[in-house]
């Protein structure tokens, strides 16, 4: 009686011997291919950041530096308030100079396309 | 090393290169015992998300299976962390699912018997029982003393016994 029991709950409890399951197995791969473009993507975005974050200090450095220039220090101390709306507007213009190009063609473009 | 698992942990090394061929063939290998023993312990409308919940996880975390466990008991402990997150999610730990009614004859009898075990009795005897884990592997799969473990097969296996003898006593 006892071995009838535990070869009946053997067999009832064994994995059912089948084909493996290709719907299953394609839709795991499915999740794996979106898995792997969505990293892909990130890492895209990560790159376009850090790019644009190294321009944006290039940018400020090579502000600093023209504005220690000795004609362009005494032109802001004669009018502080002039020379750092222009310091600010160059800085805004070339900001969205260097911002937009990666963007067009970069990570957020794909992002948005997928 | 078992050579099933020489063979596992070398698609596992070309998945984790991102070799989704390799990834395939594990999967196509291990669904049919996961999906079976989820099934069994959380119903079937459960077992296939957290399959493939686990599956994915496995995906990702490939570079980490080293070959010292079986790649199933390893791949199950990842399904299993998955059903413990859903349910913490869910906050219903304590909720004991009957597997999936609509079964017939065998299947449906066993089901019947399991659905009235506890969730760890049913986890439990399902493992050892049916998908050949030690009593070591399934303790520490439940995070369980191995003594507790053994008592737990145990009554659940002479929980069904006593409901088969009545069933086949009539």
């Amino acid at each position: 009686m006892a071995d009838e029991f535990d070869r009946f709950l053997k067999s009832a409890l064994a994995p059912p011997e089948r084909m493996p399951d290709r719907k299953f197995v394609a839709r795991v791969q499915a999740g794996v291919g979106l898995e792997e473009r969505l990293a892909a993507q990130k890492s895209a975005l990560v790159g376009d950041l850090l790019k644009q974050l190294l321009a944006l200090a290039a940018v400020a450095a090579g502000l600093w530096f023209i504005g220690r220039a000795e004609p362009v220090a005494s032109w802001f101390t004669q009018s502080p308030a002039a020379g750092l709306a222009i310091l600010l507007v160059g800085f805004g213009s070339l900001v969205a100079l260097l911002g937009q190009r990666p963007l067009r063609g970069g990570a957020l473009s794909k992002l948005n396309a997928s | 090393m078992h050579r099933s698992n020489d063979e596992d942990l070398a698609l596992s090394k070309r998945a984790a290169r991102g070799d989704s061929a390799a990834f395939a063939m594990l999967v196509e290998k291990h669904e049919r015992p996961l999906r079976s023993f989820l099934a069994r312990s959380f119903g079937s409308d459960a077992a296939d998300d957290i399959a493939q919940d686990a599956f994915l996880k496995a995906w990702r975390a490939a570079g980490q299976y080293d070959g010292r466990a079986r790649y199933s008991t390893w791949l199950t402990r990842i399904a299993w962390r998955c059903r413990l997150d859903a349910l913490r999610k869910r906050r219903s730990d304590e909720v004991a699912e009957a597997p999936a009614e609509g079964s017939v004859g065998l299947a449906a009898e066993v089901d019947d018997m399991l659905a009235r075990l506890s969730n760890t009795e049913r986890v439990s005897l399902v493992l050892c029982e049916g998908h050949g884990w030690t009593h070591a592997e399934a303790a520490e799969l439940l995070s369980l003393p191995l003594g507790t473990l053994k008592s737990t097969v145990a009554r659940a296996k002479a929980k069904c016994r006593e409901m088969w003898e009545e069933a086949s006593n009539g």
